[in-house]
């Protein structure tokens, strides 16, 4: 007996459960991103283990055109990810909450982040004339 | 009487349930949350849950003993994506995330390869590892914050979610083995055959001689242009004939066998059935897979199409070469046509079961004949995407006197 079709289908179930804890939990709009493709992945498995069950190819030929439609995915969803971050200047999805339905009350992190100590940056004792300050026209932020 | 005594149906679901809710614990510990994140104890809690089901698969699916090398290339693979697959959801930091999904591909391409499906892992390899990472990484760089952030440092509910996700696949694996229980063997000491995975039907030998009577039926073509004018000419056309004929019959069985009733029909069929076949029934096979049943099937038609070319053939070939004139009727058009039909035939029934071989050729040969359309629908959906993606991160110029771009980023800054 020998590795059968139940092994491929198991392990492909779990990846897809992997994937989808992934895509409910976290936050930053890439991890997400990539946990739904870990799903596809997990998709792409079962089709090809019924291609070589039932000895055909149509199996791989679906699974290419999830290659194709992935490929769409990750350009497009890239885009919106650009212009988001452009918007708000963070990956966070939760950002957005404010498209959240009607009567549906907004989450609130309510536990603070913790503070990491920065390293005081070395100062040098001045030393000689000190330089007529001329403003720096302030740059607009460019990503 | 044991209390404790469960049906193997409750057993198997508890160990489900008991694998599942290790690690609906183990990614509650992990997800990155400012308070109560518990490395250690997560990872602690996720090894025992991929034992549990590492142990359930293996004992429920069968030990696969003999094919060593093949077992421990799945075990590895699959070990591989999962481990890499929790890494990508549970660390903070999203490039190292990329870097484990880039690992979680490669596994799956492992798997792929397993499978016999090598044109998918290359494409696989090319277009997530080195297409879809390397994009997001661009962006990740772009947008790498200093310090926790509430993007990486905070979870959505994560112990809900975890939960939702390992219900859900606790509910896939219970219906998984019970799917399998239907179709498992009813004597304990019988060989389960449901989802093995198929070897090649065709030996090596019978590929030969059906790749020897392809190329023989290609060159049929020319043999029935020209009515033989002599009685040695004809012999030989007869002679080519025949050599197509029973090198077809050797392997899938001399064309009306139950007419003949002849035992030694062809290695195929020899090869497959077993033996005590009742008439009018389908044969019981030594392997019962879907691609055994489809090679027998098509060995059939092979037959049948051998059949109808060897009688037209004949009727093409009067035994009394005197008469003058042939009958009009049997004209070479007909033979050739249907030497096409059996050409094709066989050829289909070369191709069984050499998905790994020519997989590239096959996978060509069906996608640009079976699925010509979507391949097309494939293309324009790229072609949209790409200016779908280029229209909606194309930064607009901003005119003056109108809530720009550059002001809404500057409020989101301040916010």
């Amino acid at each position: 007996m020998t590795i059968t079709l139940w092994h491929f289908l198991a392990v492909a179930a779990a990846l897809f459960g992997i994937g989808l804890v992934g895509f409910l939990t976290r936050r930053n709009l890439i991890t997400m991103f990539l946990c739904a493709e870990m799903m596809l992945q997990g998709v792409a498995i079962n089709f090809v283990a019924f291609a070589r069950y039932h000895g055909n190819l149509q199996g791989q030929i679906f699974v290419l055109f999830i290659l194709a439609v992935a490929a769409c995915e990750a350009g497009v969803a890239l885009a919106l990810f650009l212009s988001l971050y452009r918007r708000r200047r963070s990956l966070d999805a939760s950002d957005w909450q404010e498209l959240r339905e009607l009567g549906v009350p907004p989450a609130v992190d309510e536990e603070p982040l913790e503070v990491v100590k920065e390293e005081p940056l070395p100062t040098l004792t001045p030393a000689g004339a000190r330089p007529i300050a001329t403003p720096a026209p302030e740059e607009a932020a460019r990503v | 009487m044991n209390l404790f005594a469960l049906t193997k149906t409750q057993e198997a679901g508890g160990q489900i349930a008991l694998a599942a809710a290790l690690a609906v614990a183990g990614f509650f510990l992990l997800l990155p949350r400012p308070r109560g994140r518990v490395v250690s104890l997560g990872i602690a809690s996720l090894i025992a849950a991929a034992a549990v089901f590492g142990a359930w698969v293996y004992n429920t699916f069968g030990q696969p003993l003999p094919d060593v090398v093949g077992s421990v290339l799945f075990w590895m693979f699959s070990a591989g994506a999962l481990v890499f697959g929790a890494v990508l959801v549970a660390q903070k930091n999203p490039a190292r995330g990329a870097i484990a999904f880039a690992f979680v591909i490669l596994s799956t391409c492992g798997l792929f390869l397993l499978l016999a499906a090598p044109f998918l892992m290359a494409a696989t390899i090319i277009i997530y590892a080195g297409a879809i990472i390397v994009t997001f990484l661009f962006v990740l760089m772009l947008s790498q914050a200093a310090g926790p952030s509430a993007e990486n440092d905070r979870s959505r509910e994560p112990l809900y979610g975890s939960f939702a996700g390992f219900a859900f696949v606790g509910l896939v694996l219970f219906t998984l083995y019970q799917t399998s229980l239907a179709s498992a063997p009813a004597e304990p000491g019988e060989v389960a055959t449901a989802g093995r995975l198929p070897a090649p039907v065709l030996t090596a030998e019978e590929r030969k001689k059906l790749a020897d009577a392809v190329a023989k039926l290609d060159g049929a073509a020319a043999q029935l242009d020209e009515f033989p004018a002599s009685r040695a000419e004809r012999n030989k056309r007869i002679e080519y004939f025949e050599a197509i004929k029973s090198e077809i019959v050797s392997v899938v069985g001399p064309p009306a066998r139950e007419q003949a009733g002849q035992i030694g029909y062809g290695t195929l069929p020899e090869r497959l059935e077993k033996p005590a076949a009742k008439a009018g029934q389908p044969a019981e096979l030594y392997r019962e897979d879907a691609q055994a049943r489809a090679a027998l099937d098509r060995a059939a038609s092979v037959r049948n199409a051998n059949f109808t070319t060897a009688e037209l053939e004949k009727a093409l070939n009067p035994d009394d070469p005197p008469k003058p004139a042939p009958p009009a009727k049997p004209n070479p058009d007909a033979v050739k046509e249907q030497a096409r039909v059996l050409r094709n035939e066989v050829v289909l029934l070369y191709g069984m079961g050499e998905l790994p071989a020519n997989n590239v050729r096959n996978l060509g040969l069906v996608l640009y004949s079976e699925h010509l359309l979507a391949i097309e629908l494939a293309g324009t959906l790229l072609l949209v995407a790409v200016i779908g993606a280029i229209a909606i991160a194309h930064r607009k110029r901003e005119v003056p006197g109108e809530p720009s771009a550059g002001s809404q980023v500057q409020r989101g800054v301040a916010k």
